[in-house]
């Protein structure tokens, strides 16, 4: 076979399922690219007060999800992103829509942004690439960005921090304490948990409506049989190979993606990136509309990747959801199956951009002129935890080394003994 | 030290395997402690860790299309499985064809 047949004639469904089912190869339109308005209209940049006393003082309690006000203490949180947007059935997703904070990034854009202090008048500059707010030099009011800027510093939503701090530090503490003995020596010595740091690192989060094509081979086993005699027995087989062509057609919600390119390197023998991805997924349609109060006391990572730029790993993921999917349909082929060609055609998508928590102890090591950086990760609302832990390559060949004598020991007395 | 243990026992074992012995036991020692150092450096290091968004993820799908064709017959086969068997390995790509 060079190519994958159209679904539909000569095909029978793989469940019970009604076999009529539509295979909905349906029409993208791409010249569709929808805009969802995702600007939290009710805030503008500079001065963030209190609904209740006015003050600029708020910050996050993530014990509560809450915005809490640190004078009156008033607590209130900003709407659910799910709440103000349409979201509608998946299956008829068609095209691409967009929210407005997972716009392209214009990469010509300033990202120093200057506001006015609403409390004295004096001029404060922002640099985006770093921080979201400001405190005036002047009057100690807290100025914060609010307003989407084009260099995607403030994506369409966030999701708060639901651990504290100290959550973190245990979970951290006991990660690392299950890894003790072979940890590397430098590790042990400089492992101070509560040295974490909660960080918004940044995602796109996508709702896909895609059909997946797949085709290869599958055995499947007639007889089983042995030849020769005493000690030279050998098993044989006979078996039927079929030509196995599968195709469905699926939804897939908050599929959740880097859109950080440092972040989306995922090579174990230069960085531990996999330790972040591994605590996902969040609970993201819990996710609020940008207010940047809700970044106070915590540091966020810019986006710098576009949907264009995603949509590889979109298309890469979809693939393997697709797979992971139609594995049941081969049962029948008892000696395996091998997928040979795939194909996957995205009728719709919408993507959302947003800040997700993570709180991260980092380890730098640097050995023989390599250096890597090692996390301990822990998701900001699941406490999930996840780490890499540089090991001890003496220790761990002492052990290994122990372990090997052993056995070998064990079995030359097996083999004395037989003698 | 280990080294003249580990000399005792190579000379110990091949003179049990010269009278018979089956000789591939001796590799259990090596093994073990490969798989013992293997096994410890990937509990720490979690290299193979990822977000398993095929489990992970709310999927609606609707049902299977299948398409099967007996196209061969193998006799008298040693291997006990398909060449090149992939179907529990979803995120190893194969040949893209375009959509």
């Amino acid at each position: 076979m060079t190519t994958l047949p159209p679904p539909g004639e000569g095909a029978r469904p793989a469940t019970n399922n009604a076999p009529d089912e539509p295979t909905a190869n349906q029409t993208v339109n791409p010249t569709v690219n929808p805009t969802i308005d995702t600007r939290n209209e009710r805030l503008d940049d500079g001065i963030n007060r209190c609904p209740k006393c006015g003050s600029t003082e708020i910050q996050l309690r993530p014990s509560v999800g809450m915005l809490v006000c640190l004078f009156c203490r008033h607590e209130w949180a900003e709407a659910r992103l799910d709440e103000t947007i349409v979201n509608g059935d998946l299956a008829a997703l068609r095209g691409t829509t967009i929210g407005s904070g997972a716009s392209d990034i214009d990469t010509g854009a300033d990202s120093l942004i200057t506001m006015k202090c609403a409390g004295c008048g004096a001029e404060v500059v922002v640099n985006t690439d770093e921080q979201m707010g400001a405190r005036c030099h002047w009057c100690r009011h807290v100025l914060t960005v609010n307003e989407q800027v084009a260099n995607g510093a403030v994506p369409d939503a966030v999701l708060p921090f639901a651990i504290t701090h100290d959550a973190a530090t245990v979970k951290i503490r006991e990660f690392a304490g299950k890894r003790r003995l072979f940890a590397d020596r430098a590790f042990v010595r400089g492992f101070k948990p509560e040295n974490v740091f909660g960080v918004y690192m940044p995602y796109m989060v996508v709702d896909a409506n895609a059909s997946a094509d797949v085709a290869g081979f599958g055995e499947v086993k007639t007889r089983q049989y042995t030849r020769g005699t005493n000690n030279n027995k050998e098993t044989y087989y006979d078996a039927d190979v079929y030509s196995v062509q599968r195709h469905i057609d699926f939804t897939a919600d908050d599929l959740t993606i880097e859109a950080s390119s440092e972040r989306a390197q995922m090579n174990a023998a230069a960085n531990t990136n996999n330790i972040i991805n591994t605590i996902l997924p969040f609970d993201t349609a819990n996710a609020v509309k940008w207010n940047a109060s809700y970044l106070t006391g915590f540091t966020s990572e810019k986006r710098d990747q576009d949907v264009a730029e995603t949509t590889p790993e979109l298309e890469d993921q979809l693939l393997s959801i697709a797979r992971s999917q139609l594995a049941s349909s081969v049962d029948r082929y008892d000696r395996g199956v091998r997928w040979e060609r795939e194909r996957v055609e995205v009728h719709g998508t919408r993507w959302v951009a947003m800040y997700l928590p993570v709180w991260l102890y980092s380890h730098y090591q640097e050995r023989g002129g390599k250096t890597m950086v090692h996390y301990i990760a822990v998701n900001g609302r699941t406490g999930e935890v996840m780490g890499s832990v540089p090991v001890s390559t003496p220790r761990l060949l002492a052990a290994a080394l122990t372990v090997g004598t052993v056995l070998e020991g064990i079995v030359i007395a097996m083999l004395g003994a037989s003698r | 030290m280990i080294a003249m243990l580990l000399s005792e026992l190579t000379s110990g074992a091949l003179v049990a395997a010269s009278d018979g012995g089956p000789l591939w036991l001796l590799a259990l020692g090596p093994a073990g402690g490969g798989a013992l150092y293997f096994g410890l450096w990937r509990y720490y290091r979690n290299t193979h860790q990822s977000h398993s968004f095929e489990r992970e993820t709310r999927i609606e799908a609707k049902p299977i299309i299948a398409h099967d064709t007996k196209v061969d017959e193998i006799k008298g086969t040693k291997k006990s499985g398909i060449d090149g068997d992939n179907g529990t390995d979803h995120r190893k790509r194969v040949q893209r064809l375009d959509s």
